[in-house]
């Protein structure tokens, strides 16, 4: 019995050491104070030494935390319980959350540095005068292919897919609009076309891609093209920056009839509690020289207009990931169907899915 | 244990142990990469560890991890024997039977509605999100694992201990504290480092019920991993590794000493 006890007490110091310890190394890294913004982002998705520079310019003690899907990501504030003073969600995901009343409206008075956004970037369909979001970073749907499996064969368009030689070497990602709005591009309409016509015939159209599908896939995506298992791939140019970072021979395209455009961006939660430093940090986010730094860290496509003109010159002029006006010009944002057409969208996609080659 | 071993059951469990540690020797071997990939080893450093000790963000996490396994395996063992005593007591076999049941739903219940039911208690009672919410549902799902430890430990008890114990003139705490709780020693040890590892290796319910700048590793690793997983995570796990074998060579001791000492009751 004694030495249960010594042994559990033993415990007991044992933690309450512990949490000294840890109480102490939050109030060195001053995460104790009062004036704390929390800020909840995808992982790895922000230049560490930003925030040690943003905590030195207001004083403000930033606490960082990560989520790794849109749908976690709402599931945490949407319960309350938690006190996410800035959020970075996904455009659907904001289209969302505005109609369940879960963000803050903005005060644009408080971001001067809101016009350094490129005008291309802003007053989209989810989110009219950016009310509620400011875009963070941004990107596309394109292809991923490996020109050296292909012999020297170059993918410009969406149709060049349904070629022949291709047989059995596409991978595509498992979203319904991503693959639909493929066989809608594919037909020149719009990636929110609701017309029930227009999207049989691009069902219809896919399914005589059957044969060159290989697989349809989730993230591992990433890893089967590194790893040379197919040639061609259906992705978003963030997953296709690493791709190709992890394997070399790959290149990536925008086909010329135009594809998605995707943002993350930053909102501001009902949960928030410093909802003046989160338009602080906002306002810091978006000066040029920071949105520069940020962006070389972490790959993907800023929409900060004047941060490209501190940047190297070929990462700006890459049309891979910063595609041409006329290009861009193509693009469209998706649109929130409503319940009823995404069924639709769903139900067509497993059609498309139980399609025998 | 007179059976010999044949060589064929030696190759068999050399295989098996080969297959289970290779891929931590490997995760082990690539925290000394000098390269950063873990595609091929570039050379020996030591430069992912010196990250690791600078990072720290990293270490508080780590921290927090090991208070929320010590903390919450050890009030789970109070309580846990307390319920094992508890459920032995109960006179009618029914009410026993019903209760061990009881407890077992709980331990073959999946985590993720254990998780996903905590989140929508804590936000309905108003709990904030963070160190206590972990620490509370950690505590809830090591209860029933300390029990199914302990119980077995009471059923092998034999009752005329217990009756010689009042017939020499103890009283019920003298019965408890010299007699029952020595017995059961060896499984509230069990029931603790059981408890112990739960709490460290759990994700499930853990993800669900975090937040406000608290949390633990399981959860860190798996959003750094949704973006690549850099070498300080092999750093770290090897840490843990190392950590964790320390533990069970731990108990490991504390079991042989046991058995030193005799079985059942001793001195003090």
């Amino acid at each position: 019995m004694n030495k249960l006890v010594r042994f559990f007490l033993m415990i007991a110091i044992a933690s309450a050491v512990l949490l000294y310890a840890i109480s102490s190394l939050n109030t060195s890294q001053g995460y104790s104070g009062a004036n704390t913004l929390t800020i909840y982002n995808w992982g790895d998705y922000i230049d560490e030494d930003l925030i040690k520079q943003f905590e030195k310019e207001t004083g403000i003690k930033v606490i960082y935390e990560t989520f790794d899907s849109n749908e976690a990501m709402l599931t945490k504030i949407e319960q309350g319980g938690t006190t996410y003073d800035i959020a970075i969600p996904s455009e659907y995901m904001i289209d969302k959350m505005r109609h369940e009343d879960l963000l803050i409206p903005l005060d644009h008075s408080k971001l001067p540095n809101l016009k350094n956004i490129d005008k291309r970037f802003m007053d989209l369909p989810f989110d009219k005068e950016n009310k509620y979001s400011v875009p963070y970073f941004w990107g596309t749907v394109g292809i991923v292919y490996n020109p050296k499996m292909l012999h020297g064969k170059k993918i410009t368009s969406w149709n060049d897919l349904w070629d022949p030689s291709l047989r059995n070497e596409i991978l595509l990602i498992d979203g319904a609009r991503e693959v639909i709005g493929m066989g809608l591009n594919s037909l020149g309409y719009s990636l929110n076309d609701t017309k029930k016509a227009h999207l049989i015939e691009a069902k219809e159209k896919l399914d005589t891609l059957t044969p060159n599908v290989k697989a349809i896939v989730g993230d591992e995506i990433k890893m089967l093209l590194a790893n040379e298992e197919a040639s061609v791939g259906l992705v978003w140019s963030g997953d296709a920056s690493e791709i190709m970072s992890a394997n070399e021979d790959l290149d990536y395209v925008v086909p010329k009839e135009g594809s998605n455009l995707w943002f993350d961006n930053m909102v501001i939660p009902k949960t928030a509690k410093n909802i003046e430093g989160a338009h602080k940090f906002i306002n810091f986010m978006l000066d040029p020289k920071v949105a520069a730094k940020n962006t070389e860290y972490v790959g993907y496509s800023t929409p900060n207009k004047q941060a490209l003109k501190h940047m190297p010159k070929e990462i700006v002029e890459d049309e891979r990931f910063y595609p041409s006006p006329e290009l861009t010009e193509k693009l469209e944002v998706y649109k929130n169907l409503g319940k009823k057409n995404l069924a639709y969208y769903n139900e067509l996609f497993l059609q498309f899915k139980m399609h025998r080659k | 244990m007179d059976k010999k071993i044949t060589p064929l059951s030696k190759l068999f469990l050399l295989i098996i142990f080969f297959i289970l540690y290779a891929p931590i020797f490997f995760l082990v071997i690539f925290s000394f990469n000098s390269g950063d990939t873990m595609y091929d080893f570039k050379g020996f450093s030591l430069d992912w560890y010196r990250e690791l000790f600078q990072d720290t963000r990293l270490l508080i996490i780590v921290l927090n991890t090991i208070v929320v396994a010590l903390l919450s395996a050890l009030i789970s063992t109070i309580i846990g024997v307390l319920g094992a005593l508890a459920i032995h007591q109960a006179k009618k076999r029914q009410t026993k039977n019903s209760l061990l049941s009881l407890n077992n739903v709980l331990i073959v219940s999946p985590d993720v509605i254990i998780g996903a039911s905590f989140l929508i208690l804590f936000t309905m009672a108003g709990i904030k999100l963070g160190f206590y919410s972990v620490l509370l549902s950690h505590i809830a799902f090591s209860i029933p694992i300390v029990v199914l430890m302990v119980l077995p430990k009471l059923m092998e008890m034999s009752p005329t201990l217990i009756d010689a114990a009042r017939d020499l003139g103890a009283s019920r705490w003298n019965v408890l504290t010299k007699v029952i709780i020595p017995f059961i020693t060896p499984g509230i040890f069990a029931g603790f480092f059981m408890a112990l590892t739960y709490s460290f290796d759990d994700f499930a319910v853990t993800f669900f019920v975090t937040g406000n700048g608290f949390s633990t590793l399981s959860v860190e690793i798996y959003s750094l991993a949704r973006r690549g997983i850099s070498l300080n995570i092999n750093a770290l796990s090897a840490l843990l590794f190392l950590f964790t074998t320390l533990l069970v060579v731990i108990y490991y001791f504390i079991t042989q000493r046991n058995k030193v000492n005799g079985m059942g009751v001793r001195k003090r």
